[in-house]
């Protein structure tokens, strides 16, 4: 680890689409070695700031910087250090998986043998392995996400940045997600993701940060954020939700 | 003090074709908010075709115009009839429907399939093509006025509007029928490539008619267009024609027939429409595709890929071509390439009296072709090969995030690109240039059409990879491989049409050498040609590259479909 660098830096991060503000200044420091939950409520802006971190979309303002490497100045030095599962995004789906993996490898500048080495060992961990060559595209939402990780892991990257890696995965594929990523945690990586699950969170994370209307609310350890509550509770009270007293929908009701 | 669910407190209203008319305008309009270029594009693209439907308009009120009767009802039967066939079979491959308003969209809402069909219609309606066509064909309603006064012109004009009512629903009916028939994938990329050799042959058929109607009796030609207009291809365009030229019976009959069949392609479109809207679409049959062989990267590379180095460019290049192969929208433009390729040629330099520029020297086989006109035929070959690569970016769609994560060079990835559509494109230009100079007779021309192919397709390349970077558009991720974004179907032909004349414009030196260097130029052309054309390919992949380096966000943003 490299101990004076945060793993991602973010400053004074904005965007703004159509008039419309969807990320209104964004600080964020994610220490190497930790496990980051962004957690935040439908349209908060949690794509938009993975997205401007990670080099996919450019901010109005701020930078982003991957241990000490300014993702925008240096996009290619910070790329290298950076694995991304981005959600929303399709794959290159008319290839098979294993293509798939040694594609990714390869734009990644890797040696040949050792992208055959490492996609087998991914496809056998995800269970992938199965589908031989069936196209990615005739693949299942749950299988999807897996082949989008092991795209991410392949080359090893320092920091990993994945968008909702939980959304549409069945249980089983999930525990083995969460597996895959606490062990890259334990072996000195570090992993930032968003999510709306309290309970993954809550399991997983050392930090979190919770982001509503494009501005981080909270922000710390999981017990500094969380204090004597459950994260749920936190959540609604900074977000605002629930305000409904069951007047208004009378006639939902018998 | 609850009111029960099932018992609505205030009677439903109806929903009229209004409703799905104002909401496609509403749909149409913020598809341009806040993105002037595609506003600016559109009206343009709206002007374009304004113009050519002037012209048409001219071109069918020509008989009137001149007083002259004798050939009013072959052009309203045979321009009728051609168009009627262009709405049929043109949307299916070349521009895609206008998906604006998405039957699936409306499968929750408790609408009859009645209220459905007749907004979907009204709304289909609204569009700049109807508008072109009316407009086109609005000249024959002048035809049947001069020569049979008002009540001729009443007359073709009420068969003009149903004649357009019957294109739309012919178009609508058909691609819908094929949308629902092509649920899996397999079949759906099947259907796409017959039909993309259907279209592609359209093309070159209407110009071996045009040049055999020069060559026939134009009286027997009468024959077959009254045949013509009896069928409902014909009927609405010539029942004015016909009350003009004193026979009045014929059109009540007429538009009778024209009647029952819109009638029965809105019964045929709702039926299909109702399973468009339930199925979902699954993603076909798994493959029995062979086990899977060697190692993942092995895997990659196609076998006529092996000589490259397993490194990022190989990388590019293997999964392009890959794509030219599995992408049903990329592999229906292979197949208009090589349809077209070699028939265009064909007709130009063998058949066409009209389109041969000395065309006073008669019709013999081979003897009105010269140097010049063959470079013509193969400078747009050559061009028609490299616009396809005007968005090709928007075929990779939001996958692209990908090669942008990698953090690729630009010059790079426009290099392998190139090679991997070269991959296909470059035997396919050396079989047109062999069997074109074969067919002409002229064997020893093969060395200069090779070199003028080559050279127009190298800076083809370079024009459209600025035009890919700069003009990228999205292309819409639907069930229906025809499905195309209302406004982006404009773009996209104004686009395609700037790049044409771009390459044509940089091809024009290997044309001025044909005309100028005589029989020098049989044997310098090959070498001159590929190194221009290589050249080009390279000096545009490397100024582009640098492009593509600034904007490469910027680029991800245009070509990821909204939702």
């Amino acid at each position: 680890m490299t101990g004076e660098h945060p793993a991602l830096a973010l400053r004074g991060l904005a965007k703004r689409f159509d008039g419309k503000i969807a990320v209104a200044g964004v600080d964020l420091d994610v220490p190497a070695g930790s496990f980051y939950g962004l957690l935040g409520p439908n349209g908060a802006g949690k794509t938009t700031t993975l997205s401007m971190a990670v080099g996919l979309l450019r901010p109005d303002a701020g930078s982003a910087w991957v241990l000490g490497r300014d993702v925008w100045a240096d996009p290619v030095g910070a790329k290298q250090l950076l694995g991304v599962m981005p959600d929303g995004v399709r794959l290159f789906d008319r290839l098979s998986g294993a293509e798939l993996l040694a594609y990714h490898g390869l734009l990644r500048g890797m040696d040949p043998a050792v992208v055959d080495q490492r996609a087998t060992e991914l496809l056998d961990v995800l269970a992938l392995a199965d589908a031989g060559r069936t196209l990615v595209v005739d693949y299942s939402a749950g299988m999807k996400k897996k082949i989008g990780l092991a795209c991410a892991l392949l080359h090893g990257p320092r920091l990993l940045v994945l968008d909702e890696p939980f959304e549409a995965v069945d249980p089983v594929s999930a525990a083995l997600i969460r597996d895959i990523l606490q062990r890259y945690v334990t072996g000195g990586g570090t992993v930032v993701f968003s999510s709306h699950v309290m309970e993954v969170v809550q399991r997983l994370c050392s930090h979190v940060a919770i982001l509503a209307d494009g501005t981080i609310k909270r922000v710390g350890t999981l017990e500094q954020v969380r204090g004597e509550r459950s994260l749920e509770d936190v959540f609604v009270e900074v977000v605002g939700g629930r305000t409904a007293t069951g007047e208004e929908l009378s006639w939902l009701s018998r | 003090m609850a009111v029960p669910v099932n018992a609505p407190t205030s009677p439903v209203r109806r929903v009229s074709a209004r409703h799905f008319v104002r909401l496609k305008l509403r749909v149409m309009g913020n598809n341009f908010r806040g993105q002037g270029w595609r506003a600016a594009l559109f009206v343009a693209g709206s002007l374009i075709g304004l113009w050519f439907a002037v012209g048409a308009f001219f071109g069918l009120a020509a008989p009137g115009l001149a007083g002259d009767d004798r050939y009013a009802l072959l052009i309203a039967a045979f321009a009728g009839g051609l168009t009627v066939l262009g709405w049929l079979l043109l949307p299916l491959v070349f521009f895609g429907v206008d998906e604006t308003l998405d039957p699936a969209r409306f499968a929750l809402l408790p609408l009859t399939r009645r209220t459905l069909v007749t907004g979907l219609f009204a709304a289909a309606l609204v569009s700049v093509p109807t508008v072109a066509v009316l407009v086109a064909l609005s000249g024959l309603v002048v035809t049947a006025g001069v020569f049979g006064g008002w009540a001729a012109a009443l007359v073709a004009a009420v068969g003009v509007v149903t004649g357009l009512l019957l294109c739309v629903a012919a178009a609508r009916a058909v691609t819908s029928a094929f949308a629902s028939m092509l649920r899996s994938r397999r079949v759906r990329d099947l259907a796409a490539v017959l039909l993309a050799v259907a279209a592609a042959l359209l093309g070159p058929l209407q110009i071996a008619g045009l040049a055999a109607i020069s060559d026939t009796d134009w009286d027997r030609l009468s024959g077959l267009a009254t045949v013509i207009g009896w069928t409902p291809l014909g009927a609405p365009w010539t029942a004015g024609i016909d009350v003009a030229q004193g026979r009045a019976w014929a059109a009540p009959l007429k538009l009778l027939i024209t009647v029952a069949t819109i009638v029965a392609l809105l019964a045929w479109w709702s039926r299909s429409l109702e399973s468009a809207m339930t199925g979902t679409a699954s993603a076909g049959p798994t493959r029995g595709r062979p086990e899977a062989t060697g190692g993942a990267v092995a895997q990659l590379f196609p076998r006529a890929t092996g000589w490259l180095r397993r490194d990022r460019f190989g990388a590019l290049v293997a999964r392009e071509a890959r794509y030219w192969w599995r992408d049903a929208r990329r592999r229906a433009n292979l197949i208009t390439i090589a349809v077209v390729g070699l028939f265009v040629p064909v007709m130009v330099n063998l058949g066409g009296q009209g389109f041969s520029l000395d065309s006073e020297q008669g019709f013999s086989l081979a003897g009105d072709t010269s140097p010049l006109l063959v470079s013509l035929s193969m400078l747009f070959v050559g061009l028609l090969a490299a616009v396809t690569l005007a968005n090709q970016f928007g075929f990779d769609g939001s996958s692209y995030a990908a090669n942008v994560v990698a953090g690729i060079p630009g010059r790079l990835e426009l290099r392998a690109r190139m090679a991997a559509f070269s991959l296909y494109v470059l035997p396919m230009l050396a079989v047109v240039a062999v069997v074109i100079a074969l067919v002409l007779g002229e064997p020893t021309w093969i060395g200069f059409m090779a070199g003028t192919l080559v050279a127009t397709y190298g800076v083809g390349l370079a024009v459209n990879s600025f035009v890919s970077v700069l003009g990228a558009y999205s292309l819409p991720e639907t069930s229906n491989p025809f499905a195309m974004n209302s406004g982006a179907g404009v773009a996209k032909s104004f686009l395609t049409l700037l790049a044409m004349l771009a390459t044509a414009a940089a091809a024009v030196p290997m044309v001025l050498a044909a005309a100028l260097l005589g029989d020098a130029w049989l044997w310098l052309g090959l070498p001159l040609g590929v190194a221009y054309g290589v050249g080009g390919a390279l000096l545009g992949s490397y100024l582009a590259g640098d492009v593509l380096d600034r904007r490469r966000p910027e680029l991800l943003a245009l070509v990821t479909p909204r939702r």
